[in-house]
């Protein structure tokens, strides 16, 4: 985070360079690092050759920082929806089913696929932190690491599920899941009616990230 | 944004429970201008894995080295490599 040799002509550090230092920054309360010099005049050439612009670059840092996309997800449950062998695989042993799309990895963990039907509404948390089953859901909204959704969520589900504008009968039973470091949960949101005739790929675009925290349901089909 | 470039390097940035990880700013510039300069330059994701790899094994290991600093500093060089691939044309 931060480099500590704020000092002149202090050569603890390895850098090999001789006597190269940017003699205009001695005085900086942050010391530029060599590679962030490097970093700076890479992009400063790109933008000379016309390759890039700040405002493109600007676009794809916001892009990473704020929302990689549910998409994965999205995947995951249209094929569920559309097949059964692959849904009765998905509740089995959700990590393998969901790596079978090849989504996953390190930061995968266990993934357990929690299943709404008609008397049962599953939604997840991380009561502790913000533990969330990125790789098919991408980042988490600033909402789910909020102390209100974390804490409200566990004690009173039905009025938090409908601020959201989920309003949910009361003989549906809610199933709360806290997420760990080890577990993560995916909610399998229900198939919406008028379905029937859609494939794989346009049932994707209905699944919305909320429908998989749980938060919402999945999206109805555009009236045609 | 969601193109198949932008989705296969998010998957592989560093991340901490799933959000990227940048030790100092000058990081999230080089992952921007990365992406934006692959795509400008068309090199494809292969290509990308294969060069940002090599600059990777090339970097030395340092134990007090934030990961993501290891990673963007490799991400530059890697990026210096391909921007200098491609300057004869």
């Amino acid at each position: 985070m931060s480099h500590d040799h704020d000092h002149d002509h202090d050569h603890d550090h390895g850098h090999g360079h001789g006597h190269d230092h940017g003699h205009d920054d001695h005085h900086r309360p942050r010391p530029v690092s060599a590679i962030e010099l490097r970093t700076q005049a890479l992009e400063a050439l790109l933008v000379a050759k016309g390759l890039v612009s700040t405002d493109a670059v600007d676009a794809v840092i916001d892009y990473y920082a704020t929302d990689v996309g549910p998409q994965n997800g999205a995947r995951v449950i249209a094929r569920a929806w559309s097949d059964p062998a692959y849904r009765r695989r998905l509740f089995a042993d959700g990590s393998r089913a969901i790596a079978e799309l090849g989504f996953g990895g390190e930061e995968g963990h266990t993934m357990v696929a929690c299943e709404n039907t008609p008397s049962v509404h599953n939604v997840i948390v991380c009561t502790l932190c913000s533990c969330y089953p990125w790789p098919v859901l991408g980042l988490p909204p600033s909402w789910y690491k909020s102390l209100p959704y974390r804490a409200r969520v566990v004690t009173e589900p039905r009025a938090v599920l409908s601020e959201f504008g989920l309003e949910l009968a009361d003989d549906v039973e809610i199933r709360v899941w806290d997420s760990t470091a080890e577990v993560r949960y995916l909610v399998v949101p229900m198939r919406p009616a008028g379905t029937e005739a859609m494939d794989e790929d346009a049932l994707a675009t209905l699944v919305t990230r909320d429908s998989m925290i749980g938060t919402g349901r999945a999206l109805a089909p555009a009236a045609t | 944004m969601t193109d198949a470039l932008v989705e296969a390097l998010a998957a592989e940035i560093p991340r901490v429970n799933g959000e990227p990880v940048f030790a100092e700013p000058w990081q999230a510039r080089a992952l921007g201008m990365g992406v934006v300069t692959l795509r400008a330059l068309d090199v494809g994701v292969v290509e990308w894995r294969d060069a940002l790899a090599a600059a990777i094994a090339r970097h030395p290991f340092d134990a007090a080295e934030p990961a993501a600093t290891a990673y963007y500093t490799a991400w530059v060089a890697a990026l210096e490599g391909v921007v200098a691939s491609r300057d004869a044309a």
